[in-house]
């Protein structure tokens, strides 16, 4: 899909530059001759756009303007890419000296505005051909130094290339292997920035008369002697500007194409905002006593390029007040869309397709957004496994605490702010007083951990979701972090959904354990029996990975499938060693006493 | 002697720039080390308690600030010698990320193969298919780009490029932490294989204790670029001494009811490493300190079971 | 503080680096530079008037010496006198400055105003038809040159419908009516360029928000739609956008000057022009000096401004 946005801007820049290289065989009237007794003809044979201020064929003028235009461009954009990214790479690797240089060099170019530094050179040496290369060369020298010298930098710190240096690789094999054709890339498309704006320049400069000497024709002395008869001829006046025009269009359409496709992240499609609320509906449906919630068959499809995959399928569990359920599975097996998909927070390509996730009685999945949105932040919270990148940088982390607070009851700002300090408290943040005006950053892992959980209880929500809570912390400050939550548990009895891949956690924290496996629950029961004695040989493979004891740890051979390529039958069968051909067909979840088990064998296996 | 020895090791990081200010870092401060053939150290700690800054230097990546690395018997010759350049076909290193350590330009089978292009004149076909199926790859997928490979299999590729050159040295820097338990497993498994196999000697990094219990046969606890703890795993993981090697064990999750300890909760928050605590640099998180544990840095002394160590001046009151 | 000290202490050193390039540029040139000067084309000037002219530039002197008084007059305000009619540069300059920055100031305003509301919607709004719509015009508007676009609007609003006049100046003082007029067109072709890229770069960066974890925070705690985006999409957004703007008032300043040119705006370009054609060097370097020296305060009040949006810069 990228590569087709660069064909269309590709091919007109293709072929206004091949014009221009072609212009002296194409059989064009000479654009110098002077006719002045067809002075602004409109049209006249052999002169389709007819003639200019002297008589000049105007078609003619534009081509070779195109010529004149472009070789400055490439020419200027060329000598300043050779010695921009040499001095770049030079800066990049060695640092020190070469560092200091070359940055400062561009630095300094960039304190000029580019068109008064062009004046300046101008002035000295006198307008010509020779002095818009030279002017425009050293305007875009900053370019290259910085992409270069950003990308070596970049490329240096990835492990690849420390991995080759450590191999004792000599510095022109790491930069000529490693990392220029990481940087070719950005170079090219900074090279094709340098042309588009070198054109702009240039016409620019010879519009004040300063760039191009006449007679040589340019767009930019067109324009500026079309300007003088603009009434009597305007079209004479419309068709440079048009040449200009759609060259700069089409060059920065090829710019925008290849820096897109040039970009490692790829097109990132952030999500839209969800649509507006539709209207609140009358009634709450009567409450009846249930599970505080209890997910159904849910089921999520996600639209992909190479069409719609499925990563949660049919998944049920319940969770009760004051009781803590986990769901453990390998990376890519469907938690995070689960968790996502009850608090109504899929991003908009994911859809739920089927099932229900009752809340209180209400079908969370069923209700308008205005009413989810009540509930997300008030009866039910969420915590998000990266801290950092979860509290938003900008805001004093009090603020943002006091902001949930604000959200779903009716206080002034200070009874907020006077509430945040305690739930920052409350967390186990020494000197919360002050600690509430700090920003993210000025805080540790864990605190921000904290501040997160904080955030979440603001309303005393009767259930809590947290998306693997611990992960990106270490352990010393994990134990602290699953020690609160449990003590919160206690102490406000809400229902606790940990979402997990560490067994170590579910066992010292859960009462209850989901299994997922490709999408799917495999078994779920009570942590104690689960652990004791699991049925899914799934379950069990898990548990023996675990380094614990004094067994050999055993791995899972193989991987977990990706979502577009499920397996048809069983879906653990291709890395399960007790697979027969009876598991060649699909799995459903069976009643195993007060366990569910998704595998036909789990009696013979038991 | 050991292969490999660090003696009073030190690394600051000093700011950069012109303008820039602030203390330097110290990432690691007096450290020594040991490894000896065949043998693997493990090195655990929280994050920024310097455990890669250690593994750098001790492979010579880095310069020391202080102290010296000495390798087979011999100072390391200076970064970008000639000398370091001929050093590094003896020396591996395996990264945590299975994303970032590999070029995503250039195919598998050249990545594995750079170690003999650079030391051995040229990679031979046959010497890289050796060396896929060392690390349980399949050499037709040489040709392959690292996008088409899963987590579990780039560490494995990681693993062979480290190995091509028959090195004496690996350092592992987090090699599993990345991984899904059940990935994880498996290239432990490798790792040990190789290690009895080849002899090597290892220096493996990690923040989990349980997968150094079963991989290494001495491990050494940092905090804050210190050694609290070291000596041998059965030793350190069965009666940990320093109070730090405590709370980090009790805090590890574990499957087994009857294994686990009652927590021990850090308070408050690791200090900065640029203004590290005078003394013990655990002192201000430590349920024992007394006045006395900030007088002076606590030495690494013989104490508790044969070859264990400790930095804790009430290591015998405390036990 | 101390981040905002050296802030500024980093902008003076640039502007005495500005000031040391522009006189240095004098002598980088190869040959002599009150002969470069006078010399047109092939012919080579009249030694007298290179020996005259060499003396009231005092090149004759060492170039140290000459450098010293260089930066001693500037450092008075002194800017020398004009080639050409022995006027004073500075005063020529102070006349001009203020209608240069009534331009640039009108011409920010307009852009900024329009750009940033337009950028937050059409990103919100991702591929509906406003975005699309608005892309679209800022592509075009983007790649049609300041002085066409100028002389565009000439032809069609005051030459073909006359609504408005083809430019010319009147004082505030004389007439205001008519000077916020004759104001109108030269502001907005100032201010297409810089609109085209604060509407793409803003809207680039509140998708980039949208996407971000925070936001997905803010909306676990339940709060509106419209809250999210003000108070965590976009004040974040800004951040990238301060900068961007920062680097592209170099691109805005040399517009203006074509600008000026198109509309007959009296501001620094006339004499600017005129003195590039008639290589009055100490004019030419006077008003590059100045509006550079315009370039890098902008440049300092952006990061200054930057600082205050993003709490990372000035306390970390
Ligand atoms: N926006 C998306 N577009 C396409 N596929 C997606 C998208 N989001 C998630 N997926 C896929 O859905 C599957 C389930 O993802 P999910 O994040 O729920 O896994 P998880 O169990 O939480 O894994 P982890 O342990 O890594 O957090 C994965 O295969 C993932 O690649
Ligand atoms: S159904 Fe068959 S393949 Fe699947 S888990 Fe059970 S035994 Fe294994
Ligand atoms: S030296 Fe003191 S502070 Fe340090 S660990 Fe021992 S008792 Fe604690
Ligand atoms: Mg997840």
């Amino acid at each position: 899909m990228q590569v087709k946005r660069l064909i269309l801007p590709g091919a007109m820049v293709a072929f206004i530059v091949l014009l221009a290289l072609l212009a002296p065989v194409l059989p064009l009237p000479d654009p110098v001759r002077q006719d002045v007794a067809n002075r602004l003809a409109a049209w006249l044979p052999g002169s389709p756009l007819g003639r200019d201020e002297f008589g000049r064929d105007i078609l003619s003028r534009i081509i070779w303007g195109a010529r004149a235009s472009l070789a400055v461009a490439f020419a200027s954009a060329a000598i300043a890419c050779l010695v921009g990214t040499t001095l770049g790479l030079l800066a990049g690797w060695f640092r020190g000296l070469a560092e200091f240089f070359a940055v400062r060099t561009a630095d300094v170019v960039l304190c000029f505005p580019p068109i008064l530094l062009a004046l300046l050179v101008v002035t000295l040496l006198g307008p010509g051909t020779a002095t818009l290369i030279l002017v425009l060369s050293i305007l875009y020298l900053p370019g290259f130094v910085r992409v270069t010298y950003a990308e070596v930098l970049s490329a240096r710190g990835q492990d690849y290339v420390e991995a080759v240096r450590a191999l004792g690789a000599p510095t022109p094999r790491i930069l000529s292997r490693t990392v220029l054709p990481n940087i070719a890339g950005p170079v090219l498309v900074q090279f094709s920035l340098a042309v588009a704006a070198a054109v702009v320049v240039e016409s620019g400069l010879s519009f004040l008369g300063l760039g191009v000497v006449p007679p040589t024709p340019s767009w930019g002395l067109m324009i500026r002697g079309a300007r003088a008869t603009m009434e009597q001829a305007p079209t004479y006046l419309l068709y440079p500007c048009l040449a200009l025009t759609v060259t700069i269009l089409a060059m920065n359409m090829l710019c925008d194409a290849l820096r897109d496709a040039v970009d490692r992240k790829g097109g990132t499609r952030a999500p839209k905002l969800r649509a507006v609320d539709r209207i609140l509906p009358g009634l709450f449906p009567t409450r009846e006593p249930a599970p505080l919630l209890e997910v159904q068959g849910l089921t999520v499809d996600i639209a992909t390029p190479g069409g719609a995959i499925r990563p949660v399928e049919d998944v049920s569990f319940a969770v009760r007040a004051g009781e803590t359920l986990a769901i453990v599975g390998e990376s890519g097996s469907g938690k995070s869309i689960t968790a996502t998909a009850v608090m109504g927070l899929l991003p908009p390509v994911a859809q739920v397709t089927a099932g229900v996730a009752r809340f209180e009685g209400r079908d969370l999945l069923d209700l308008p957004e205005e009413e989810r949105r009540r509930l997300r932040g008030g009866a039910i919270a969420m915590v998000f496994q990266d801290p950092m990148s979860s509290l938003n940088p900008v805001h004093r982390v009090g603020d943002q605490v006091a902001e949930a607070i604000r959200a779903h009851r009716d206080v002034s700002a200070a009874a907020a702010s006077q509430e945040a300090v305690e739930l920052l408290k409350r967390v186990g943040i020494a000197d919360p007083e002050r600690r509430a005006r700090a920003y993210p950053h000025e805080l540790s892992g864990g605190m921000r951990q904290r501040v997160m959980i904080a955030m979440a209880i603001a309303n005393r929500p009767r259930l809590l979701i947290a998306d693997e809570p611990t992960t990106a912390l270490d352990v010393t400050v994990q134990a602290g972090i699953l020690d609160l939550l449990a003590q919160l548990r206690r102490e406000t009895g809400m229902g606790v959904v940990l979402i997990t891949h560490s067994l170590g956690v579910v066992a010292e924290t859960a009462d209850e354990v989901v299994v997922m496996y490709a999408a799917q629950v495999v078994e779920r029961g009570t942590v104690a029996e689960v652990f004791a004695r699991p049925l899914h040989p799934y379950t069990r493979a898990l548990l023996a990975a675990v380094p614990e004891g004094d067994a050999e740890p055993e791995g899972i051979p193989g991987v977990v499938p990706r979502p577009d390529a499920w397996p048809p039958g069983c879906r653990f069968a291709p890395r399960c060693s007790f697979a027969t051909p009876i598991c060649e067909r699909p799995q459903v979840l069976e009643q195993a006493g007060e366990r569910l088990v998704r595998c036909i064998r789990w009696k013979d296996l038991a | 002697m050991a292969l490999v020895v660090a003696e009073n090791v030190e690394k600051s990081f000093a700011p950069r720039g012109v303008f820039a200010r602030g203390k330097p870092v110290r990432a690691v401060a007096s450290v020594d080390a040991q490894v000896a053939r065949g043998e693997a150290l493990g090195v655990v700690g929280e994050s920024g308690s310097g455990k890669s800054t250690l593994g750098r230097l001790l492979l010579g990546l880095l310069d020391v600030t202080g102290g010296r690395v000495r390798f087979d018997g011999a100072d390391l010759p200076k970064p970008g010698s000639a000398a370091w350049k001929t050093l590094r076909a003896r020396m591996g290193i395996v990264f945590q990320d299975p994303f970032g350590s590999l070029d995503p330009r250039r195919s598998v089978g050249a990545q594995v193969g750079d170690g003999l292009a650079i030391h051995r004149g040229g990679a031979e076909p046959a010497r890289i298919a050796a060396l896929f199926e060392r690390v349980g790859l399949d050499p037709l997928r040489m040709g392959a780009f690292p996008h088409e490979f899963s987590g579990g299999q780039r560490q494995r590729l990681g693993i062979a490029r480290a190995l091509a050159t028959d090195p004496d040295f690996l350092v592992a820097d987090e090699p599993v932490s990345a991984l899904d338990v059940s990935i994880q497993a498996q290239v432990v498994k490798l790792l040990a294989d190789l290690r009895r196999d080849l002899g090597l000697a290892m220096l493996f990094i990690s923040h989990d204790l349980p997968v150094v219990r079963h991989l290494c046969d001495r491990v050494a606890v940092m905090y804050l670029g210190r050694v609290m703890e070291e000596g041998p795993v059965r030793e350190v993981f069965a009666r940990p001494l320093h109070p730090y090697t405590r709370a980090l064990l009790s805090a590890t999750p574990m499957l087994d009811p009857a294994k686990r300890a009652t927590r021990i909760l850090l308070p408050g928050d690791p200090p900065s490493p640029s203004d590290p605590p005078s003394g013990c640099v655990f002192r201000t998180r430590c349920s024992f300190a007394q006045a006395a544990c900030a007088e002076t840095v606590p030495a690494l002394r013989a104490f508790g079971g044969p070859g264990q160590r400790v930095a804790c001046i009430r290591a015998e009151e405390i036990s | 503080m101390l981040y905002v000290a050296k802030r500024i202490a980093i902008s003076l050193v640039l502007v005495w680096v500005v000031a040391t390039v522009v006189f240095l540029a004098l002598h980088m040139v190869p040959g002599d530079p009150a002969e470069v000067l006078l010399s047109t084309g092939g012919t080579s000037p009249d030694p007298y008037a290179v020996a005259e002219l060499r003396e009231r530039l005092g090149l004759d002197r060492p170039i140290m010496v000459q450098y010293g008084e260089f930066i001693a007059r500037l450092a008075r305000g002194d800017l020398g006198t004009s080639l050409v009619d022995d006027y004073p540069v500075a005063e020529e300059i102070l006349l001009r400055l203020p209608r240069t920055l009534e331009l640039i100031l009108a011409g920010t305003l307009i852009a900024v105003s329009i750009a940033l509301p337009a950028a937050t919607y059409a990103a919100v709004h991702a591929g509906g038809a406003f975005d699309r719509a608005a892309s679209a015009v800022a592509a075009i508007l983007q790649a049609l040159p300041v002085f066409v676009l100028g002389t565009l609007l000439i032809l069609v609003l005051a030459q073909w419908l006359r609504w408005m006049p083809a430019g010319g100046y009147v004082p505030f003082a004389q007439d205001p009516g008519r000077h916020l007029l004759l104001l109108l067109l030269p502001a907005v072709a100032v201010a297409k360029g810089l609109a085209a890229t604060v509407f793409r770069m803003a809207r680039a960066a509140v998708l980039e928000q949208l996407s971000r974890d925070h936001v997905r925070t803010a909306r676990a705690k339940g709060l509106t739609p419209r809250r999210v985006v003000r108070r965590h999409v976009v004040r974040n957004a800004m951040i990238p956008v301060t900068t961007v703007l920062g680097l592209q008032m170099g691109t805005l300043l040399g517009g203006t000057v074509l600008v000026e040119f198109v509309f007959n705006w009296p501001g620094l370009s006339t004499p600017l022009l005129r003195a590039v054609e008639t290589r009055d060097y100490p004019m030419v370097v006077g008003i590059v000096l100045t509006v550079s020296g315009l370039f890098l305060l902008i440049n300092l009040a952006m990061d200054l401004l930057y600082a205050v949006l993003d709490p990372r810069i000035a306390r970390s």
